[in-house]
């Protein structure tokens, strides 16, 4: 009986999918049991066979490959449904509009700006008398977003908003704080002299593994190639250490649309070109790239590779 | 291969991703996609044995997934949610195989096995690789001949338990199922392999 139970929960144990308690039962019978010790061991001999058609992970060139043919489909591919999921949610709001005197006496006109706010205008005859708030209207442009309007008893009207304020801190770069606003600003300010700027000082740290993953991020997305340049040199460095700074710095050569980026990013790749991602890059980029600089150098560069062994 | 290249950033949490991709940002999908990209890639290479299948699949999938993430509510985790879209393109691959069989053309090789002479048509895209999907099939042929027997979800089942280690609860909500059906799928599977290998030693 014992037996049964336990042939039928081998393969799970070899999965291990079998829940605690079961699989410490099954050890137990496992060990005062040679019949089912042995079905064990020919379940786990089969699971050796099957790795014979091992899985494996996907080349960088053909990682590289997949994500641009996907990136030049996505420019020109739309979204479904996009208005449903801007900023400002109608079918929510509807939901936690409840109707009363209060509310009917106050208008919200919005601004489908495409998600940066929503601006908030009180129409009607009499406002609703609101507890808690500020004397004095809300400035307008510290308006953030609004969160919620529900009616409360009495005819009252709660509403949740953010506002916006700004604020100013000074540091070191040690300080945990400034390097948080530094990796911040090197992604989201709009202003590219400022991501300069913030790239440069991060450059400083590129121990740091967020610090590098910042640095990544400037030269794959940044959309200014002199940010892109700056990366790139703060990166150079770990070429050899890091596989991912490899495999980007692999990735901008490959495919980034300034040149002089990509021949910076050839240069770097100096130290690792005998690595046989780099290897096959080098190869396709020596038969067939349109820049005639960078085609040469690949062939320099693969003329010099030591032979596959 | 141990780290894989843009493995970067990793800890964005993908909800906060998710949503601003629900809002048009292509930038936040682009980086989404690199959450996962590498375990789809594996999944699809490892499922049909081809470079060029597995970067249709891949194309598919996202495009599929940038298109309908507006629909997308949370109710389960993104990584269920990619994981489903890209398992139900791989059993349609499955599917349509069994149906090509039929009238594809065949010619034997050198040990007198047979073979697709479509899967032998060499690739130009960028990435394929014709000469690793020769030695990969030649290598594994065995073992692939013998999944070749399954049906597309005990494939599917088995695929995704045995060799990328997903938990059978998320196996059966990949293929909206339950784990108990899971569970079956994978001991049928599993008998039909062994049986099948076992003929063929």
């Amino acid at each position: 009986m014992k037996c049964e139970w336990v042939q039928e929960n081998i393969l799970l144990h070899v999965y291990n999918e079998l829940p605690d308690d079961a699989r410490y039962e099954l050890e137990q019978h496992l060990a005062r049991c040679s019949g089912c010790a042995a079905e064990l061991k020919a379940a786990r001999k089969f699971h050796a066979v099957l790795s014979d058609l091992p899985v494996e992970e996907p080349t960088p060139n053909l990682l590289a490959a997949s994500r641009m043919r996907l990136q030049e489909a996505l420019e020109t591919t739309a979204q479904n449904g996009m208005w449903r999921r801007l900023m400002f949610d109608p079918s929510a709001w509807f939901q936690q509009i409840r109707f009363s005197p209060a509310l009917a006496a106050v208008i919200l006109v919005m601004g489908f700006t495409g998600g940066v706010g929503v601006t908030y205008k009180a129409l009607g005859g009499k406002s609703p008398d609101i507890t808690a708030l500020p004397a004095g209207p809300v400035a307008e442009a510290s308006i953030g977003g609004i969160r919620s309007i529900t009616s409360q008893p009495g005819n009252q009207v709660s509403i949740k908003y953010d506002s916006i304020s700004t604020q100013e801190t000074h540091g070191s770069l040690n300080d945990q704080r400034i390097q948080q606003l530094l990796l911040f600003a090197a992604r989201n300010n709009y202003n590219s002299g400022l991501r300069m700027d913030s790239v440069d000082l991060l450059m400083q740290q590129p121990n740091d593994t967020h610090v590098r993953e910042a640095l990544i991020y400037a030269l794959r997305y940044d959309s200014n190639p002199g940010v892109r340049l700056k990366a790139l040199a703060g990166l150079g460095g770990y070429v050899k250490d890091d596989v991912r700074v490899r495999d980007s710095v692999l990735e901008a050569l490959m495919q980034d649309s300034n040149p002089g980026v990509r021949i910076q990013a050839l240069h770097l790749l100096d130290p690792v070109r005998a690595d046989s991602s780099v290897r096959v890059v080098l190869q396709k980029l020596a038969e067939s790239d349109q820049n005639p600089y960078i085609k040469s150098q690949a062939r320099l560069e693969v003329a010099q590779l030591p032979e596959i062994d | 291969m141990g780290h894989m290249a843009g493995q970067s950033l990793g800890r964005i949490d993908d909800s906060l991703l998710v949503r601003e991709a629900q809002r048009g940002n292509r930038a936040a999908f682009e980086e989404l996609v690199r959450h996962y990209d590498q375990a789809v890639l594996r999944l699809a290479m490892h499922l049909t044995g081809s470079d060029h299948e597995a970067q249709d699949i891949y194309q598919e999938a996202f495009l599929k997934a940038y298109k309908s993430v507006g629909n997308f509510r949370f109710e389960c985790s993104f990584y269920t949610w990619i994981y489903r879209i890209v398992t139900n393109l791989c059993l349609d691959h499955l599917r349509k195989r069994t149906v090509r069989k039929e009238d594809a053309p065949v010619a034997t090789d050198a040990s007198g096995e047979s073979y697709d002479l479509i899967d032998r048509v060499p690739d130009a895209r960028s990435g394929a690789n014709p000469e690793r999907d020769l030695m990969r099939r030649e290598l594994g042929s065995r073992i692939s001949r013998a999944l070749q027997r399954l049906t597309p979800r005990e494939r599917m089942v088995f695929e995704l338990k045995h060799y990328h280690g997903l938990k059978l609860r998320t196996v059966g909500e990949v293929l909206n199922t339950t784990e108990e059906t899971a569970k079956n799928t994978l001991f049928r599977a599993t008998q039909k392999l062994r049986g099948a290998l076992a003929d063929m030693r």
